[in-house]
């Protein structure tokens, strides 16, 4: 599913976990920290909100090691179990209040250094991929991150083939149509 | 910032391509939680004990004793300190989270102090939402409540929310806003 192992194949590290060695997790957690680390940023807006669902993902799938059916497809087991987790974080996160406050004094005192066009795009991206629905944005990021075939997309999110599509597409649609209103102000 | 003709669309696809990297700490965290969780699985005396105390077992008992018996469970049940079912579970979950965000772009470190940690700057450290970055956030759950904060920047700036109702400080003379949470 576009994650690729390098070393000890995973099926060899969750047994060895599943026999007692919880020390082989830790390089199931090194080999996938930032790989899924990615589609949690993106997901979810929000390092820190990625850090912690990414942590949730790690311990809840370590608990439930045992049911992985199939230990060489671990990255796409443990994959599904943050997606999962990112749901309830997004749920979660929206319904907080924010109060936000700005170090004027900082600001106008000190010539900011000019965002390089990474950091600029990083807010762009940030801002946009923030205006789409949570069903649209998983979807666009499941397909544009990991470029995953539809029937993985549709194994993991547990969302129907024709439906996926039908976000992907919308998430396309709705992405120029927010860079469209953007130029025009 | 859309100077660039390239189709944004795709554009977006191919930042978010580019690697992320997490904080490796993270990999010490996950390890400590899960020790942690096997520590509280593993049976302790005090599990074997118990699970000794509720092995099934038969006992033979006169007429008399199981008159005794009774009086005695009797005796325990009112004596035993009445517990609800759900005591404690409303203040809790009326509890929501709050996000504090302050922009200090040269700050090395910002903490959120208030009534809720007791103007302890150690306990509410904020953190960068980006390395480097200047926006600080910081998570925090409160009661239903009135609150007073301020953010502490490198240790002795204080700053108040601007957007927030200001008050002022008597016992340190630096301003702090008001933030109030609602039972609901």
């Amino acid at each position: 599913m576009g994650i690729e192992n390098v070393g000890t194949s995973d099926g060899e590290l969750v047994r060895c976990v599943l026999a007692g060695d919880t020390g082989a997790y830790g390089a199931l957690v090194a080999r996938y920290r930032d790989r899924l680390g990615r589609y949690a940023v993106h997901m979810l807006g929000d390092r820190q909100d990625a850090e912690e669902a990414l942590q949730d993902a790690f311990v809840r799938a370590h608990r439930s090691l045992a049911r992985c059916d199939d230990p060489e497809r671990f990255g796409a087991w443990l994959y599904g179990i943050l997606v999962n987790r990112c749901r309830t974080t997004g749920g979660r996160a929206a319904r907080r209040a924010r109060l936000f406050v700005r170090d004027d004094a900082a600001l106008n005192g000190v010539p900011l250094p000019s965002p390089a066009e990474r950091a600029e795009w990083d807010d762009t991206v940030r801002w946009a991929l923030g205006r789409l629905s949570p069903e649209y944005r998983e979807a666009f990021l499941l397909k544009h991150i990991e470029d995953l075939e539809y029937e993985e997309m549709a194994q993991l999110t547990g969302a129907g083939i024709s439906a996926l599509k039908m976000r992907v597409k919308r998430a396309r649609e709705q992405l120029q149509v927010i860079f469209r209103e953007a130029e025009r102000v | 910032m859309f100077e660039d003709r390239q189709d944004p669309v795709e554009r977006i696809v191919s930042h978010v391509r580019h690697p992320v990297r997490i904080d490796p700490a993270l990999d010490g965290r996950v390890m400590q939680e899960i020790a942690r969780g096997e520590s509280v699985r593993a049976p302790g005396a005090a599990v074997a004990g118990w699970r000794w105390l509720i092995r099934p077992r038969q006992f033979a008992v006169s007429p008399l004793g199981a008159l005794a018996l009774a009086a005695g469970l009797a005796a325990l049940m009112l004596a035993l300190p009445r517990r609800g079912p759900r005591s404690g579970l409303p203040a809790e979950a009326a509890r929501r989270e709050f996000q504090f965000v302050v922009v200090a772009p040269r700050a090395a470190r910002v903490a959120l102090v208030g009534d809720f940690n007791d103007w302890d700057a150690t306990r509410t450290p904020m953190r960068p939402a980006q390395r480097g970055g200047s926006v600080w956030t910081a998570v925090l759950p409160l009661s239903p409540g009135r609150y007073r904060y301020a953010f502490l920047v490198d240790g002795s700036r204080w700053l108040a929310d601007p957007a927030a109702p200001h008050v002022h400080d008597d016992e340190f003379g630096a301003p702090s806003s008001v933030v109030t949470v609602g039972g609901s």
